[in-house]
Order: structure tokens, then sequence, then C-alpha cells
């Protein structure tokens, strides 16, 4: 390197300068790079920018500098309603998904004859779960004259529930919805159960644990940091949730399935707000981003890394 | 360590990209949703071929229900067969996602070159300069408007110029089930005032057990505005409580009957879709709409469904039924073919063809000649359209002014508004309270 520039400059043909390893490596990433600055760096400065404006999606925006701010936090009632509909959602879903995904790829991590295709099986959800079929389809299964309640009649249970329309069922059919799409946890977990070392286990069985006392003491333990790793995954994704709340129940009742993001949607398409749409997924990137970094921060105090241990 | 710094950057990246994809995604979500034939990316590449090959490429788009895109689809399949050097591209939506998508467009600049537009929106649009003027293609012939009614052009019409030519007029009505009603022993007037409706509504239940759908939306306060001798704008720009005070009366009055659809059934079925109002499965015996809905919601339930024009107050000041011009055909100023896009305006509107195929499925042709022709080919259904608007034509005032800019988001504040009082959260009282001065803000935040 030190030789390199030292010599005296001279003209150089364009594939000489191509081939030079530290240009080599830009012109790989070049793709990733333009797509990266076209649909996501520019698009983020520019909604950044709309956030200060008052943009009727028809007109030219005008600056209004934090106007938008401020109806959000102190004018717009609704804002925080359905940020608070967001946070439970994200706070019942995430948890129950990953544990759900966990106690899967515990039943799935002995290897047999059928196991990839179980694998396969309980992956699909997840690659589907978002699509719009399944949101029809789980808005037909939760219908009042749905399978659902066609299956609770045969045991005898109340089954005249209009699960899609109560006030307090409504949100926990799309909660269901996103336990359902457990598989990408599910397969980063089986990979890190795998990692554990099979002679801890043998080690705690010769002391006597029991099978509880293993997953509490070994599994869990050595699956922190594919925990920690899946918790920021899903809450993010569960932030960003929008297909459910858009097709299955469009807010309904009573906005007690109104997510952030379709409300941010409403407010930038159809009321034609797009400056305060932009300011609401500004605040979005505030809140997930605060939330990510606590994670971070607290990692030290229950993430185990075996290298450090 | 390794191990960390892996898991670290993987969380870091990830947490930035996905959020960054927040942005993006609400609009690829919207097609998604719609489940239109995306043509809007393919409008680029066709532009290019036809100033090279000579063909012309139009976009057309409505929103609509699943009878209309059929016929709409089928009167431009033969279009095209007549005319080889024009490919038409067509996308549908339905009502609400339709207007999404089209600010949307109209934001980045690529309207279709043809839109349907709707009488509520043609003020928003035509002020922010997405609309072309087709009065220029009036006055050279190229849509010919003899046989059009004035009144029609004028009702697409802003400041002396036409953007938009209306397909047909219609009437908001309400439906009933004839078989039901005929079980319950009751005859239904040609139109009712609310406590008529109230007392129905009982025997029905009595009777036979049916439920009664009360209209929560946007066109019952209209109604209501203009039966109490006013009009909603107005008074909700002037923050006055009146009409509202009536409308949220009688709404909690039907809210808390038993004959009444409750609550959580209703925001299962979904009025605002047409394929799964709550009359065509018969959970209530009635449902609202406009009269170009008619023949989508009698085709899906499959049975001859009565029609009756909406309730009206017992003293009302004024009559409340009102023929709306409907279903306007407007062309995108950002238009490159507007002569073509015009041509095929022409044929739409004036063609006996193209009306043989759509049948007055957005309302009675605005061609009286080709109207006179249609009529007697229109089957059953379509001919209870024809009499029903004939009738209203009779006794109906001129509609409000075109709906204000902020219009969509009061429909919206209204909705959620009716919900708390179908939900027994709140009172007439209270909801007058939220609804009226929020409603204001909104309108003059709007005008801004």
């Amino acid at each position: 390197m030190k030789n390199n520039q030292m010599t005296p400059k001279r003209k150089e043909t364009l594939v000489q300068v191509l081939n030079k390893p530290k240009v080599a490596g830009y012109v790989f990433i070049l793709p990733f790079i333009i797509g990266f600055l076209a649909f996501l760096a520019v698009p983020m400065i520019l909604s950044l920018g709309f956030s200060f404006t008052r943009y009727n999606i028809l007109k030219t925006p005008v600056f209004i500098g934090l106007e938008n701010y401020r109806t959000m936090f102190f004018g717009d009632p609704k804002f925080w309603k359905v940020f608070g509909v967001t946070m439970y959602y994200v706070l019942f879903s995430v948890p129950l998904r990953l544990i759900m995904a966990l106690a899967v790829a515990m039943l799935l991590v002995k290897s047999t004859k059928l196991s990839g295709f179980y694998r396969a099986v309980y992956y699909l959800p997840s690659i589907i779960g978002s699509s719009v079929a399944v949101a029809i389809l789980w808005k037909r299964m939760f219908a009042s004259d749905g399978v659902i309640n066609a299956l609770l009649k045969i045991v005898g249970l109340p089954s005249d529930i209009a699960w899609l329309g109560r006030t307090d069922t409504a949100i926990w059919t799309l909660i269901i919805l996103a336990i359902w799409q457990f598989g990408s946890s599910m397969l980063i977990f089986l990979s890190g159960l795998k990692q554990i070392s099979v002679s801890l286990y043998e080690a705690a069985t010769v002391d006597g644990a029991n099978g509880i006392q293993r997953f509490f003491k070994i599994t869990l333990p050595m699956l922190t940091p594919t925990i920690f790793f899946n918790l920021i995954n899903q809450l993010i994704n569960g932030f960003m949730a929008f297909t459910q709340s858009y097709i299955i129940t469009q807010g309904k009742p009573r906005d007690t399935t109104l997510f952030y993001t379709v409300y941010m949607y409403q407010n930038s398409f159809t009321y034609n707000k797009l400056g305060y749409g932009c300011a609401m997924a500004w605040f979005m990137v505030f809140v997930v981003g605060l939330l990510t970094l606590v994670l971070f921060k607290t990692q030290k105090k229950w993430v185990h890394y075996e290298a450090e241990g | 360590m390794k191990k960390r710094l892996l898991a670290t950057t993987l969380a870091a990246l990830l947490a930035a990209t996905s959020l960054a994809a927040c942005g993006s995604k609400t609009e690829t979500k919207d097609t998604q949703t719609t489940g239109a034939t995306s043509a809007a990316e393919t409008t680029k590449a066709a532009d290019t071929t036809a100033a090279a090959g000579g063909k012309v490429t139009l976009n057309l788009s409505w929103w609509g229900n699943q009878t209309r895109n059929d016929v709409t689809k089928k009167a431009v399949d033969l279009y095209m067969s007549q005319n080889p050097n024009v490919d038409i591209k067509v996308e549908f939506t339905d009502w609400s996602g339709y207007w999404d998508k089209l600010s949307a467009m109209a934001a980045g600049g690529n309207l279709p070159d043809i839109v349907q537009m709707d009488y509520s929106y043609l003020n928003q649009y035509q002020k922010s300069g997405q609309l072309a003027d087709l009065s220029e293609f009036i006055s050279t012939g190229a849509i010919d408007t003899t046989k059009i009614p004035e009144s029609i052009i004028e009702s697409g019409s802003i400041d002396g110029k036409c953007y938009a030519i209306s397909l047909g007029s219609n009437a908001p009505m309400m439906l009933y089930d004839k078989a039901i009603v005929e079980k319950a022993g009751v005859t239904i007037p040609d139109q009712m005032t609310m406590d008529q409706l109230y007392d129905i509504s009982k025997t029905i239940y009595e009777k036979t057990g049916t439920k009664t759908l009360y209209d929560g939306g946007i066109n019952m306060m209209q109604i209501m505005a203009r039966a109490n001798g006013s009009h909603l704008f107005d008074e909700l720009t002037a923050g006055k409580e009146d009409s509202m005070k009536i409308y949220f009366n009688t709404m909690e009055k039907f809210a808390k009957a038993d004959f009444s659809i409750s609550a959580d059934l209703l925001a299962e079925k979904n009025p605002d879709v047409v394929e799964t109002k709550p009359i065509i499965d018969s959970s209530t015996w009635n449902d609202f709409l406009l009269s170009n809905q008619y023949i989508s919601v009698s085709k899906t339930a499959g049975r001859d469904l009565g029609i009756t024009m909406f309730p009206t107050l017992t003293d009302a000041k004024a009559q409340p039924i009102y023929l709306k011009p409907s279903m306007f055909f407007s062309i995108a100023e950002s238009s490159k073919n507007k002569e073509e896009a015009a041509k095929f305006l022409d044929w739409f509107t004036n063609s006996t063809e193209a009306n043989d195929i759509l049948l007055a499925e957005r309302g009675i042709p605005v061609n009286s000649a080709v109207a006179d022709e249609i009529k007697p080919k229109a089957d059953e259904i379509a001919q209870h359209v024809f009499d029903y608007v004939a009738k209203v034509s009779e006794v109906a005032t001129p509609i409000d002014a075109p709906d204000p800019s902020g219009k969509g988001e009061v429909e919206a504040l209204g909705k959620t508004v009716v919900e708390a009082v179908r939900y027994g959260d709140a009172t007439a009282d209270d909801a007058v309270a939220q609804f009226v001065p929020e409603a204001k803000r909104i309108l003059e935040e709007a005008a801004k």
C-alpha cells in the first residue's frame, strides 16, 4: 500500500482502475448501493423533509416547521389510540410468537426421517402469512358463520361470537395470526439449538438434572443470543404489520385494530396528508430505534455469549 | 466474541433496512390489496412503443364491483378489436382503494389516461390541475355531445370548462327484501319517514326475526341535512350542529333498538362493499346504496330486491332525495394521447354497441337516443333502476355543491363517531360534540 502511494501518478486505463482491489470491491457492491440509494436512502431523506411540510398529495408541499409533530402529539387523539393498539399488538404477538417458535423448534430438533418435511410445513405459514389471500382466509375463518364458530358448536361451546366485530376479541384474531407465522423464528431457533454442545446435556444428565432443569439451565441460557436476535427481528416486524389490519378488520371495531402503519397510510393517501404521514413514519423510526437501543443496552444482563462465559 | 459481533451486526442491519422499508411499504401494499392489473409500470414502456410503432396505449381505471369489471372489460375488448391501433390497459379496484391509489398516482404525475371520477372528488382533482379540459374536444366534435343534456355537461364543468363527462345519473335508494317484507305483512311506501322506518323495522323483527340496518354513512348525513333544509358541508364548515343533532339522535334511537343488527356483526359484515352487504345473506331486510349498485347487489344476492327512496324526516323542510350525476370519466392532463382518449370517451358514451354491453350498470346512459334504445333491451333488474331513477327525477331537488377537500377524512371521522354510538360508548350528545368541531377543524385544515 505504501509503495503505491509513493509512486508518481500516471495515467491508468479504466480496466486497470477497475481491477484495483480497492475499486473492484465497490464495483461489486454497486448494484446494492444504487438500489439502496434510489429506494431507501433518498426516499428516507425526502420523507424526513416532507415531514416538516403540509403536503396535500395533489398540491405542492408548504414548509410548516414542526407543526405536524405538534398535531401528532397534542392535537390528534387517534394518533395515541393507534399507537397504543400497535404497542399492545407487539407486546403480545412478539413474545407469544417466539414461545411458539421455540416450542416447535424443540420438537423438531431431533432428526428423524420426516423432520425435514415437518420443518418445511411449519415454515410455510410465515411465507404466505402476510399475504392478502391468508388475510381473507382469516377473515372467513373468524366470521360469525365461519369455521371457528362451527368448531366451537361441535364441542358445545357458545358459537355465535362475532370475533372480528367485538372490541375485546378482534385484536386477538390478529395476534393469533401473528403467532401462527412463527416459521422464520423457528428456523433460527433450530440452528441455535443444534449449536448447543451435546456434552453439556450429557454432563447434566449424569449429575441427575431432569428435562425441565436441563431446559432452564442449559438450553435457555445457551440460546439467549438467538433469542436476542429473534426478539429484535420480530419487534421490528411487529411494528411494521399492515396487511392484517388493512384487509381483515380495516381497523374496526372502534379502531381497536387500527395499526400505526394503516393510520399512517390513511393519512398519507386517503386523507392526502402526506406530510403528516411522513412525520408519523419518522416517529415510528424513533420509537423502534429507541426500543432496539434499549434491548441492546440490556443484553449484557441477560444475553449469554459462550466465548465470554 | 465472533458470534456476538455477528448477532449485533445482523440485528443492526436488519433494524436499519426494515425501518427504511416502512416508507415504501405502504405503496406496495396498496397494489397488492387491490388485486388490480398493475398497468402503471407498463405505461412508460408502452408510451415509447406508441411513439415508435404508431400503436397507442391508453390506460383506463375505474372503481367498481365484479359486474362492472366484467362488462367494462368486454366493452374495451370490442373497442380494441375495432381500433387495432389502440391498446387499452385496464385497472380496477374497489371504491376506497381506488382513491388511495389515484392520489398516489397523481402525486407521481402518472394518472391513467382515462380515469373514472366522482362528483365528490372532481373539485380537488380539477383544482390541482390534474384533469384535462374536455371543452376543446367537445367543440371539435371529437366528443359528440349533441344528444347529451346540457345539465349533464354542466355537472362535470368548473368555471365554464368541462372536465368530466358523466356516464349516468344515480339516486340514493333503500333496498328491501321482498320476501321478508311480505312475510311480515307490511307494505313499504315510496318514501318513508324515519319514524315509519322505525315502526316497520319493529314489526318485521317481531314477525320474522330479521334485523334492520340503519345507515351510518355520509350519504345519510347529507340526506338528513337536506331534509332539514340545509347542506351538510355548509353546516360543518360553519360549525353548526342543527342537522347533526337530528342525525345522531336518530342514529342513537336505532342503535338502541332490539331490531337493529348488532354493532359487532355489522363491523364484520362491512356494508361498504357491495359483495358483503348484510342484506345479501339476509342478516338484515334492508340496506342503503346508490342506484348504480343495485344491479350488482341483486346479482350477488341472487334474488329480486325491492327499491324505495332514502327515508326522510317526519317534518322535513325539503325533499332530500337528489339525482347524482355520477361515474364521470375524465382525461388526465398528463396524458400523452388525449385525442385518442377523447375518441374512446365518445364511443363509450354515444355508441349503442358499447352501451349494449354496459347495460346501464353505471347508470342510465346520458345520450338520450342511446338510453331509449337500450331500455327495452335491459333485463328486468336493470329496468327497476330505470324506473326508480325516473321516479326520483320527478321529485328530486338539486344536489349539494361538490364536496370540499377534507371530505374523505370527515367521512372517516363520521364512521368512527357512529361506531362509538353503535357500541354504546357515546350518547348522541357526545357524538355531536365530538363530530362537529372536529369536522370543522379538518375542513379548515384541508382548505389551507
